[in-house]
């Protein structure tokens, strides 16, 4: 027992001394800083965010890794406006964010898509409610379709789709509006193995395809290490962003086994003692 | 608890056999088993003429078997009406050789055509105005929680009220005429539609509501484009419980205001003991109130097809 876990704190894989070229040095469009969420139930009290700050520069794709009930999804939700911050400021390209910003847009781990709309005119929501005219949103919709491989059920109800389909659905609406910030939360929670992999690749290629700053919301590892740049790592009870790891393993991920990688068997070993801790300090 | 052959299926094969074991109806299972044979009579027939395949006039039977028996209960059952009157006196209850000729002059020189008008044309205006301010009091519940907080008891009293006792109310408010019995039949019906359209809301504010958020909608947008059809699967749950309790109000208020339609009808028929006549006018009344279903629920399946495919409909 002693033996064990020594090298995970000598040896903090966040200090890479040759980082391959990270995106960190680009500018900075997310700034979070020390926001405070806390929750009041009639039976406890649930501080889910602790003064989280974060920066997230452009063009990355950053995850935030814990456990169930870290305030990971919390921090999320406040970032869309879904959830309002007790304390603490957003700001997106320097402009301080009050509520809601046309800016970011969200997939939900529950995909929620309408089903009262077929598929084309799911994607094309958030254009209609801008006001953008029919021709042109279903036009917009219908090429963001195409881009996820979809193209071909557009017309059908998205209750006949697979989950796996529906999440593909899921992030056309969210990329229709060409967000700046792309919010997903455990978008492929839900989805079975084979399936969640197919996605990952899917969403690793569009990432690199678009550009788009993506924070990803996990509590896979493996998932967070083969997609992301930087991992932030969330200890919950109160939820705070402990430590940010820089994944320094070369692009594209999809030429290689990222899992076999020695530095992310290494991550994966630091990142698995460094959750197990914090679920630990929770109880 | 032993399981207990209930079928002579011998032969154990074919889909019939199959069914009989899988349908079992479960200890507390409300109807979805219903339309699953109990007694497997293709199945028995092919055990005593040794076959199991269907082929002609057997294969018809079995792939018909409910229709079939359905068809079979209603003739038994009419077997049974009739045969009463071996034993009881016809003015209790009638016979269908009685009842049959009694509607076919209420139709054709009585007082039926019109009293059914009467009575569906206030129906459909009662329960109608019960659906524009149930629906509408329980998006508002729904939406403003000032609202919600201050409407809560009092629907839960209204609700909790009977409403035969509000009659009179409406006598004195609306005079005797048509206007107090819609008004009646929209009292009794809109509780179910405020109390399903408000839970309706609240489903959807736990989950749909994000979707409104996240693309910026405003208040309005988002009771069109989320709240509004996100509710609906609940408005239907709530319209027909509504049309079922408006139905009542419809016969009560035909009896009470005014003695006309069809609760007029029908009072008059039972003062007068003319019991076949009496029973063919409430047959009606069944036929008017299954119609109506019939409607509501073509109305939701032709336009809004999603509702049963999704699970928030998945309780018809």
């Amino acid at each position: 027992m002693t033996g064990e876990a020594t090298y995970t704190t000598q040896d903090p894989p966040t200090a890479a001394s040759d980082p391959v070229a990270p995106r960190s040095d680009r500018d900075k469009i997310l700034r979070i800083e020390s926001v405070c969420k806390t929750f009041f139930t009639t039976r406890r009290t649930v501080h889910a965010l602790d003064r989280v700050s974060l920066d997230v520069h452009r063009g990355e794709f950053i995850s935030l890794v814990g456990v169930s009930g870290c305030g990971k999804t919390t921090l999320l939700r406040i970032l869309d406006g879904l959830d309002t911050a007790d304390s603490g400021t957003i700001s997106l390209d320097g402009v301080k964010l009050d509520g809601v910003s046309h800016d970011m847009s969200y997939v939900f781990q529950d995909i929620n898509l309408l089903p009262w709309r077929n598929v084309l005119d799911n994607v094309a929501l958030g254009l209609e409610v801008r006001g953008v005219g029919k021709a042109e949103r279903r036009a917009r919709a219908m090429e963001v379709l195409e881009l996820v491989g979809l193209a071909s059920v557009a017309k059908v109800p998205p209750y006949t789709l697979s989950g796996g389909m529906q999440q593909r659905v899921g992030v056309a609406r969210a990329l229709a509006v060409r967000p700046k910030v792309l919010l997903m939360d455990e978008p492929f929670g839900q989805l079975d193995n084979f399936t969640r992999e197919a996605l990952q690749v899917e969403i690793a290629n569009l990432w690199e395809k678009l550009g788009t700053t993506i924070v990803f919301v996990t509590h896979d590892v493996d998932e967070a290490i083969f997609l992301s740049d930087r991992i932030g790592l969330f200890q919950p009870g109160p939820g705070r962003l402990t430590e940010i790891l820089d994944v320094d393993l070369p692009r594209p991920r999809t030429d290689y086994d990222v899992r076999a990688h020695p530095r992310a068997i290494e991550l994966r070993a630091y990142i698995t003692e460094h959750l197990r801790g914090g679920k630990e300090a929770a109880r | 608890m032993t399981q207990r052959q209930r079928t002579p299926t011998g032969t154990g094969s074919g889909p019939g056999a199959a069914a009989t074991a899988i349908g079992a109806p479960l200890p507390g299972d409300g109807q979805e088993h219903l339309d699953e044979p109990m007694f497997d009579l293709v199945g028995a027939q092919g055990l005593l003429t040794g076959t199991t395949q269907g082929n002609g006039a057997l294969g018809w039977v079995r792939q018909h078997q409910t229709a079939i028996a359905g068809v079979l209960a209603i003739a038994v059952g009419l077997g049974i009406w009739q045969a009463t009157s071996l034993v009881m006196n016809p003015i209790f209850i009638s016979t269908p050789s009685l009842v049959a000729p009694a509607l076919w002059h209420l139709l054709v020189d009585g007082p039926l055509p019109a009293d059914f008008l009467r009575s569906l044309l206030e129906m459909i205006g009662g329960v109608l105005l019960a659906t524009i301010v149930g629906v509408g009091i329980g998006l508002l519940m729904g939406r403003v929680r000032i609202l919600e907080r201050a409407l809560e008891p009092l629907v839960a009293f209204g609700n909790a009220t009977p409403s035969i006792a509000l009659l009179p109310v409406m006598e004195v408010w609306f005079g005797f005429g048509e206007t107090a019995r819609v008004a009646f039949i929209m009292t009794i019906a809109v509780w179910p539609l405020i109390v399903n359209t408000h839970a309706g809301v609240r489903a959807v504010r736990g989950r749909l509501a994000d979707v409104g958020t996240t693309f910026g909608m405003s208040h309005w947008q988002q009771i069109r484009y989320v709240y509004l059809p996100g509710t609906l699967p609940y408005i239907f749950v709530g319209a027909r419980i509504s049309l079922a309790v408006g139905a009542v109000g419809m016969i009560l208020g035909g009896q009470e205001i005014g003695g006309t339609g069809l609760g007029g009808l029908v009072t008059v028929l039972g003062a007068r003991s003319e019991t076949a006549p009496l029973v063919a006018a409430i047959l009606t009344t069944t036929a008017l109130a299954l119609f109506l279903f019939w409607a509501l629920r073509q109305l939701q399946a032709r336009a809004f097809p999603w509702i049963a495919a999704t699970s928030a409909g998945r309780r018809e």
